[in-house]
């Protein structure tokens, strides 16, 4: 049975929301109370009558302060902010082009550390905030031609961790979910057989499901999580 | 147009609201003369954080537009704007003064 209040009088901020992860945890959110501010460049995928879609090039950092200038105008506050946007060029690093590299630290990397920071300034006006990113398995496993992007998303915990010190004394969290491979458009980019080859030596040899991820989701959200920060939480095992 | 004294009014009340986050023996005197920066610093380096993002906010409300208190050029001056509240108050009136 669903609890739709749980997150009544919630404001939740979600990046990529238009589809994969993203939208799963917008729906969720949705589903439960919340109202949504969907982060994304192309058009609206949900249709809600608490989901607000805002386009924003994520690998644009102007653009980002320039979405929340507008926020702080007409939301009150943003109470829990998910950074889930992400891009993925998997490559040997000797053949990757340094564009796909600059375009996954300006979406997997910069896009998070703006977003939160702005978030943060309206958090602090309430003191309560919850930031959670999706990190990645890739920063344990390392996988061959993942060399950017798993950095990316080791930098994503890193700053997570540092910005929780940072944050603490206005009782914002940041902390950081690696998810394992988890059937998305995203993943269907790459090889299979590389995928399922990772997924087979993980100690839950499955894929993730969207319950995996929305189960710490909602505790990282809660007030149950109120004493925890600075965590990268590792999904199927991986540590 | 913002004035200087509008501008000053923000940046006094920025202080006031980080006042009331301090604790009772952290509190700082604010006056125009509160130094906000170096080592005669009233506040803590958090504190200064929130008094300039309540700074930016305000200013940027008002004046309409965006403006950005923490950019190369601020931070690269010889007399930081942050010293004092005067000295902030000048900076954001030159930030504010320049053509769009």
């Amino acid at each position: 049975m669903i609890d739709t209040t749980q997150y009544a009088g919630r404001v939740a901020l979600v990046t990529g929301a238009r589809r994969g992860v993203g939208r799963i945890v917008s729906e969720h959110f949705l589903s439960r109370g919340a109202e949504v501010v969907g982060l994304a460049r192309g058009e609206p995928t949900i249709d809600h009558p608490r989901y607000r879609h805002c386009r924003v090039d994520l690998a644009d950092a102007e653009a980002i302060q320039a979405v929340f200038a507008d926020l702080r105008g007409t939301v009150e506050h943003v109470d829990i902010v998910v950074n889930n946007a992400a891009v993925l060029t998997s490559q040997y690093a000797m053949i990757m082009p340094a564009g796909a590299a600059q375009a996954m630290v300006n979406v997997n990397l910069l896009a998070p550390f703006m977003v939160s920071r702005e978030a943060a300034k309206l958090m602090r006006k309430r003191k309560w905030g919850r930031i959670i990113n999706i990190g990645s398995m890739a920063v344990s496993l390392e996988p061959v031609g993942d060399s950017v992007y798993a950095a990316c998303k080791a930098g994503l915990s890193t700053m997570a961790n540092v910005m929780a010190r940072e944050f603490a004394s206005f009782n914002v969290t940041c902390n950081t979910i690696a998810v394992t491979a988890i059937d998305s458009d995203m993943l269907r980019q790459l090889p299979r057989d590389k995928v399922e080859a990772i997924i087979e030596r993980l100690p839950l040899p499955r894929f993730a499901e969207g319950d995996d991820i929305l189960n710490v989701i909602d505790f990282l959200a809660s007030e149950r999580s109120s004493y925890i920060t600075a965590q990268t939480i590792f999904l199927g095992g991986v540590n | 147009m913002l004035t200087e004294i509008e501008i000053q009014g923000i940046i006094l009340r920025a202080l006031e609201n980080v006042n009331e986050e301090l604790d009772a023996d952290s509190k700082v005197a604010v006056g125009a003369d509160t130094c906000l920066f170096g080592s005669d610093a009233a506040l803590d380096s958090l504190s200064l954080v929130s008094v300039i993002v309540d700074v930016e906010t305000e200013v940027s409300t008002a004046a309409g537009r965006q403006i950005s208190l923490t950019d190369d050029r601020a931070m690269s001056r010889e007399v930081s704007p942050f010293s004092d509240v005067h000295a902030l108050t000048a900076y954001i009136a030159a930030l504010l003064a320049e053509t769009v």
